[in-house]
């Protein structure tokens, strides 16, 4: 079942605007939090346990426990450039609830004492990106933003800016460079942004999803929080489902909700005539899992690692029974090799590589050893770069080419499509 | 300080040395190419991976800090193949035209693979093509395909010369060195790019093709192109000497040289060099004839100061001075005038208008390595304008000239102002049309034919020894001493 927790307004259309969104408790929050101590709101975000929701799921609080505690100046991004294939649930939520990230933001900004964030909302977004500028707009002439909020003391500016378009720039320390007016490129860590983020100075950059979870957070405590999900993976989270299942789109659910039940129950089952195959639980960087695993599977943390995947960013990408393996891994190389910022040698090289070992195997070029060559190039790329998108790129290979072998192989020895007979793949160059 | 054991050795070095200037100080290899200690650390190349105890995954050691009581290995089996693997990824896509390539022979892919690669490649797809023969400016040529985006030369136009004009545009394996628009790699600078390249990505437009590195030999010199005094190794075999390059001093030039100061080795080269003694007497015509032996001529220039001395008074000899000799050689020269009486000396700068200035890294106006050499051995110099006003009634004067004429823009003017004197001894290392009318032109060996001493800017004094001969005949002041002292003695 849904517990919308975040997601309860989201089809209500006055919830998109200041007054709407006030009218259904939006910024009760705020206030309260503004009347507790800064250090009482990081306390309180530890004690909810709150995992960063753009991927990593790295814990919030503890992140923000990284700044110095030497009152320098420093920033709040939020990272809104949403960009790993299958997610699409930081849009909706800017869309549906502006204000609800805003509010967010400025408590989160509140308890690390920064007076200036970001929205960094990729620029695909152009429908959110005025939304939220609209929002902040708001924001701003009801005293929400800007000097002295609600009468607190507290001065905190906010902006958005729009990306221009490098899934790279969704790593916070790529994001820090391209707000700094540099090329989007991960910056080498240490230093890491709690210290030397945005401008040299402390930064924190949160996931759209993180901060928008703060309200509630405060509103209701950590314990409320903690009542939904498990110990490691408390609360709730926005999953956004894509693939041939009856009602595609982005659902609420309590972390540890079993997969089976996602589909069967919020997402109506696979649509007639397509039987599940496989699935990648968070986004195209996930490793995919199987039929058998996936209807094991819970969508939380601890599983997903269990079972040698990740729980990213909740990009539920259902695959089923009429795509091709090959096919899809084809189109997965083609994006990371047309997103890998060229930094790294490895991945600059590798995903190159990989894209072409790839396609020749699609196309019915290559030999049965290139199948083993791809799984080894993508070994070696695996934990040998500044950022993770090495890994990005070689974790769909090694997880495709293990549990999927069958089709790779068809495709190189009967040079055509075992699924479909015939793919794209064989046309891919 | 911290102490960090590498591979079982262990040092103590100053907090904040990483891990891989401490194995440079253990004489521990570590393979690398964005890695360079005068630029800040991009961790790019992924080549320097170290295996650092109680950290799972391996670590790239330019940025890794060394703490204390930090172990590290760079010699187990995971460090291994992370580091072929990551060679393997750099060479892919490389065209491998090592036959057709100047840096062949001194490059960092062919080093690494005899010593961290030997595997067989198993890249069997189509390579990514790139530009080749891309100009980036006047001295520096780029082959994009063999490039391997370290960043170095990127690195070096934002943080030493700040002039910026080298990108890496577009992303992954699209990659591309190149400058920006309008702005192409003309600074003075420019060829440490080259120096730094550790591939035969950026090559040098005056070497390449020149000579196979493994047909040259190197010695350790330093800079006469100004009073910086950056240190140097030149390179030469037997037909010349055909490059410099910068040699590692921190007290002096650190990693850097300028492009002028590259160019210095062309004037010891035969074809611009005098190579025998030039002679004109009313005796023999007027004409220049060239070929007598320096020894003779010498003897006889030493026979004819002491004439002069005899009849006309020491007071009727004077000597220029450029600072483009040695101590050693000031000191010599200087001693034998003294001691015959002479003591109108003279200092000929380069150009006295800029002769103060500096560009703010190594390039200074004076154009000479040793003029503070010449002001301490030579007290009581006198200045060019002194010169002017007292060349006419000098009957004899000698004159220890530029080694390197470009230098002297007002050389051609000056020369006239010298020609007042009724004769002419005038040491040159270089030949000129300008120098025709002199009674005596005595070939000069040139900085690199001689060992000596030249004192710096700020003062630090320099030694340097003589790597090669050029021209035979060529001879040192302290030499020309020898050869005059016997008969300018003899008649006084």
């Amino acid at each position: 079942m849904e517990v919308k927790l975040l997601s309860e307004h989201y089809d209500k259309k006055e919830f998109r605007h200041l007054e709407g969104y006030q009218k259904l408790g939006g910024y009760s929050a705020l206030k309260k939090a503004l009347k507790m101590k800064p250090e009482e709101i990081v306390a309180e975000v530890k004690n909810s346990g709150l995992r960063g929701r753009g991927g990593a799921g790295f814990p919030t609080g503890m992140k923000w426990g990284f700044l110095p505690q030497n009152g320098e100046p420093r920033f709040l991004l939020c990272n809104a450039d949403e960009g790993e294939p299958g997610t699409f649930k930081d849009r909706l939520m800017m869309e549906r609830a502006p204000h609800q990230l805003i509010e967010g933001m400025i408590i989160a900004a509140f308890g690390i004492k920064s007076q200036k964030s970001y929205i960094y909302i990729r620029g695909e977004y152009y429908q959110p990106y005025k939304i939220v500028e609209k929002a902040i707009e708001e924001a701003y002439k009801a005293g929400l933003l800007g000097k002295n909020i609600l009468g607190s003391g507290f001065d905190h500016e906010m902006d958005v800016y729009r990306g221009a378009g490098a899934y790279i720039v969704g790593e916070e320390t790529a994001l820090i460079s391209s707000l700094e007016g540099k090329k989007g490129q991960p910056k080498l860590k240490p230093p890491f942004p709690a210290v030397k983020g945005y401008l040299e100075k402390p930064t924190i950059v949160n996931n759209v999803e993180t901060l928008a979870a703060v309200p509630w957070i405060i509103n209701n405590g950590a314990q409320g929080y903690k009542k939904y999900g498990t110990e490691k993976s408390p609360g709730t989270k926005l999953f956004s489902v894509s693939g041939n299942v009856n009602k595609p789109g982005v659902y609420e659910v309590p972390l540890a909700y079993s997969f089976k039940d996602l589909l069967e129950n919020e997402c109506g089952g696979m649509k007639p005539g397509f039987k599940l195959k496989a699935l990648i639980p968070g986004g195209s960087s996930c490793p995919v899992l199987n039929y058998d695993e996936a209807m094991k599977a819970t969508m939380d943390y601890e599983c997903m690692s269990q079972m040698g995947s990740m729980l990213g960013s909740g990009g539920v990408i259902v695959i089923d029974d009429k795509q091709c393996m090959v096919d899809l891994l084809n189109v997965l190389m083609h994006f990371y090799h047309h997103e890998s910022c060229g930094q790294c040698t490895p991945c600059r090289e590798g995903t190159g590589w990989m894209e072409k070992l790839s396609s020749s195997i699609g196309a019915g070029r290559a030999q049965l050893s290139d199948i083993t060559l791809l799984d080894k190039v993508a070994r070696q790329m695996m934990g040998t770069t500044i950022c993770a998108l090495s890994d990005a790129a070689a974790l769909p290979v090694i997880s495709f080419v293990s549990k999927f072998r069958d089709e790779f192989e068809f495709h190189i020895h009967e040079k055509k499509c075992k699924v479909k007979g015939h793919c794209h793949a064989q046309s891919h160059h | 300080m911290p102490k960090v054991t590498i591979n079982g050795n262990t040092i103590e070095v100053p907090a904040g040395t990483s891990v891989i200037k401490a194995a440079q100080l253990l004489n521990i290899p570590i393979a690398h190419y964005c890695w360079h200690e005068g630029l800040s650390v991009a961790g790019a190349c992924r080549m320097c991976m170290v295996e650092v105890e109680k950290m799972p995954k391996l670590q790239v050691a330019c940025n890794t800090t060394v703490t204390d009581g930090m172990v590290v290995f760079t010699n187990t089996e995971k460090v291994k193949t992370a580091v072929k693997w990551a060679l393997d990824f750099h060479l892919i896509n490389h065209p491998l035209d090592c036959p057709i390539c100047d840096q062949a022979g001194e490059c960092k892919l062919q080093d690494y693979y005899m010593s961290y690669g030997l595997y067989t490649p198993e890249m069997n797809q189509p390579k990514v093509k790139k530009e080749k023969v891309v100009s980036l400016g006047d001295r520096v040529v780029l082959d994009q395909e063999r490039c391997i985006l370290c960043s170095r030369c990127v690195r070096f136009t934002k943080e030493v010369t700040k002039t910026h004009e080298l990108g890496i545009f577009n992303r992954g394996d699209r990659s591309q060195l190149a400058t920006f628009e309008g702005r192409p790699l003309n600074n003075n600078y420019s060829v440490n790019t080259v120096d730094i390249c550790p591939v035969g990505a950026l090559t040098s437009k005056d070497f390449r093709f020149k000579q196979r590195v493994w047909f040259l030999k190197e010695f350790d010199s330093i800079c006469n192109g100004c009073s910086t005094g950056c240190n140097v190794t030149i390179s030469y075999n037997q037909n010349g000497v055909f490059r410099v390059k910068p040699r590692v001093n921190h007290d002096v030039n650190g990693f850097w040289m300028c492009d002028s100061g590259r160019d210095i080795y062309k004037y010891t080269n035969k074809e611009f060099r005098l190579t025998q003694v030039v002679e004109r007497s009313e005796k023999l015509g007027g004409d220049a004839v060239r070929g007598k032996p320096v020894a003779l001529a010498l003897q006889e220039i030493g026979r004819q100061l002491s004439q002069v001395i005899k009849n006309k008074g020491a007071q009727s000899v004077g000597l220029v001075w450029s600072g483009q000799y040695t101590n050693e050689e000031y000191s010599s020269m200087g001693r034998f005038f003294k001691d015959l009486g002479v003591s109108q000396f003279y200092h000929w700068k380069n150009n006295e208008k800029d002769f103060d200035s500096f560009d703010g890294i190594l390039k200074r106006g004076d154009l000479n390595p040793n003029t503070a050499g010449l002001k301490k051995e030579l007290a009581g110099l006198k200045s060019w304008a002194d010169f002017e006003k007292q060349v006419s009634p000098l009957e004899m004067i000698f004159v220890m000239g530029p080694e390197n004429f470009g230098a002297y823009s007002d050389l051609e003017e000056n020369v006239k102002v010298i020609k007042k004197a009724k004769e002419v001894v005038w040491f040159t290392a270089c030949e000129s049309s300008l120098l025709k009318e002199f009674k005596w032109l005595i070939p000069a060996k040139s900085f690199v034919e001689k060992s000596g001493t030249f004192v710096n800017s700020k003062g630090l004094a320099q030694a340097f020894k003589a790597g090669l001969t050029i021209v035979p005949d060529a001879v040192s002041l302290e030499e020309a001493v020898k050869g005059m002292q016997e008969s300018a003695r003899m008649v006084s």
